[in-house]
Order: C-alpha cells, then structure tokens, then sequence
C-alpha cells in the first residue's frame, strides 16, 4: 500500500495576486506530489476588512458546491481578467465570461449565478472565510497541509519549498518539468 | 575571462530572526554562486519609522504565525533559532541599538569579522536567549567570534563616536532608498540592473535573477557551519 494522500488546502481570494501564484504552484504540483488539493474560495475582506471581490468569491463558491470539477478552472479565468488582463470582474456579465471560458455552458453559468445571494452560498463563503481565520490567517493566500497527525498553515505563495519538506516531496521549482505550464 | 562577480548586498539587523535565515542561505551560497556578497548592518528601527511600517509581531496573528514559522524553519534551514521567551521585552523593548553599532564599527576596521561577529549576536539573542545590550554581551560574542579582548573592546570604546553612528544612520538609509519598509533585504546589482528582495524565503528568486542554481536553504557543497 503507498503513502496516504495527504490533504492540502489552499485558502485564496482572486483579489489576491499572491494567491494567482500559490493556486497555480500547487496546481502544478498536485499532480507531482501525493496530495490531495482542495481548493477553498475565501474573502480576503472577512480576514482583513476590505472587499471588492465578493460576487466573484461567491460565485466560486457556488461553482464549488455544484460544479467541483470546474473550480480549478473558472478560479484561473477570473485572475486572467483581473490580475492579467487587467478587465473587470464585479458585473454579472464580466462572471458570465471568465465561467463560460473555463469551459461552462452559458446556462450553467447563469445558473450558478442566480444562486449567489441565496442564503446557502453566502453562509459557505462566510464559513469557509472563518475556517481560514481559525486556521490563524491574517492575510490570502494560506496553504493548510495535514501530515501525519499535524496542522501546518503557511501563509504566502513564497513557502511551497517549506511545503515539499513538510510533506517530505521533492521541490522542483516554481514550473516544474512534469507539467506544461498552462498559461 | 569568467562571468564578472555579481554584487549581493544584505541589509540586516540582528533583531530580526528572518535576517539571521537569509544571511546564512547567502553566506552558504557566496562560495557557490559567482556573487560579491556584502554585508551591510543596519537599524530595522529606522526603517519602521521611515516608511511607517510596524512590526509584524504587533499584529497578535502575525506573531502567532511567526512562532510556528520560526519553529519550522529551524529544522528545515537548519539554523538552531529559536524565540526568546519574554519576546516583547527583548525585541521591542531593549533593542539592538548598540549592537549594530558595534557591527557597524566591526565593518568599518575588521570587515573580514563581520560575518561571523554578527552570527555570534544572533546565537545569543536568537539561540542562547542571551542579552545583546550590555557591553559585556557584545565582547562575549565578539570574542566567541575569534577577536582577541583587546580588539573587541577598542571597536566598543568606538561605538558612540560619530563616525560609528553616521555610517550606521547612512546604511539604513540606503536600505530605505531602495526601497525598504522591513528587514532582511537582498539587492542584486545583475546587468546594470538593480533587484531589491525582501525577506529570506525569496533566495531561489535572488537564483533565478542571477542565473545560478538553487539547491534549498542547506546547498550540499557547504557542511551547515551550526
């Protein structure tokens, strides 16, 4: 039998640019490393009182409640417009495209989008966001990783060699070779 | 004719535990790498007050994060830091005024010491728990470092002389012109550009800029000196 997969989960807002690098170091390495990535759509105005990102953020949670398997991607579309493309990222129809160019159907998306202001998806946010502060954060993006028994938050995107040592995995670099990078 | 040595200037105070990381991953390197490294003592003090920045421990979760973070990083820099037990009185209450001073003035007449005095006042106020204020803690360490008693206390009798304090004052500034607003920072002087880094998880960037291999904080060529 091989080694547990160990769970790792990343707490981000797509406000946060610091965030855009730690979700793609980690998209990279989820593959690479014995891990079991879960992605965790938080408000970086609930940890430090400031807010610009909250329809996007609820959205990504609706899209996590529903549509698991397209986080990953509709979360890197809305930095692409953002911290990129430097596009808006507030207006339904702005939310609209970064979904529909991860790959959802105009429907879906709109769909998810209608649930955003329902109760269910605030409170996931909001809960999700107080996960991260119980975890100790102060800031976005904090990586939690659970590893034999213990809890280790690190905060930033600048620690993921910290995070290979602690999971006893191989650091290869910011791009590793085994993966093409994506963008 | 081989690569020209590139200059790496380290901006540090010994009252920052992040300092003391980033100047043993850069003292590891500077025989690996092609680089000129040149230590530069400065006030973390001066620094806040000049761009208005605070401690990070002020904020009750940033220390918090801090203590873990020091704990994990001691095992995987392999340097035997570890948190002083009454953190506020040593680290925001008596300070390092005198200290830098004495590195100041140990940079200015030994400059070939300075590395391993400046190791030897982190060992007592980051490792020991010991005192870096009094001027017998400072000859300990300098001594400890390999400086005859003699040495060591013609550098202290010189530490409030004007000469000490400006060139301190004057190196602190050059860290804020470059942009600080905390310690350690890193500036790379690469191809006529100027790169300034702050804090000591970025040296695989300070690689990256310099075209060098980065092997993790504890590269295999150098036996960890702690």
């Amino acid at each position: 039998m091989g080694p547990l997969l160990r769970t790792v989960e990343l707490f981000y807002d797509v406000l946060s640019p610091y965030s855009w690098l730690g979700f793609e170091v980690l998209c990279r390495y989820q593959n690479i490393w014995n891990i079991n990535l879960q992605l965790r759509p938080s408000l970086i105005g609930g940890i430090m009182k400031d807010s610009g990102s909250l329809s996007a953020m609820r959205f990504l949670t609706a899209v996590s409640l529903e549509h698991p398997d397209m986080l990953e991607k509709v979360s890197r579309e809305l930095w692409m417009r953002i911290w990129s493309k430097d596009e808006d990222i507030t207006e339904p129809q702005s939310i609209l495209a970064a979904a529909e160019k991860a790959g959802m159907s105009a429907e879906q998306a709109q769909g998810l989008l209608e649930k955003i202001s329902t109760p269910k998806v605030k409170n996931q946010l909001k809960e999700t966001t107080e996960a991260a502060c119980r975890y100790g954060a102060f800031g976005l993006p904090i990586t939690v990783a659970h590893v034999d028994g213990q809890t280790h938050m690190i905060f930033g995107s600048d620690r993921m060699e910290l995070l290979a040592y602690l999971l006893g995995e191989k650091w290869m670099g910011p791009v590793p070779p085994a993966v093409n990078a994506r963008l």
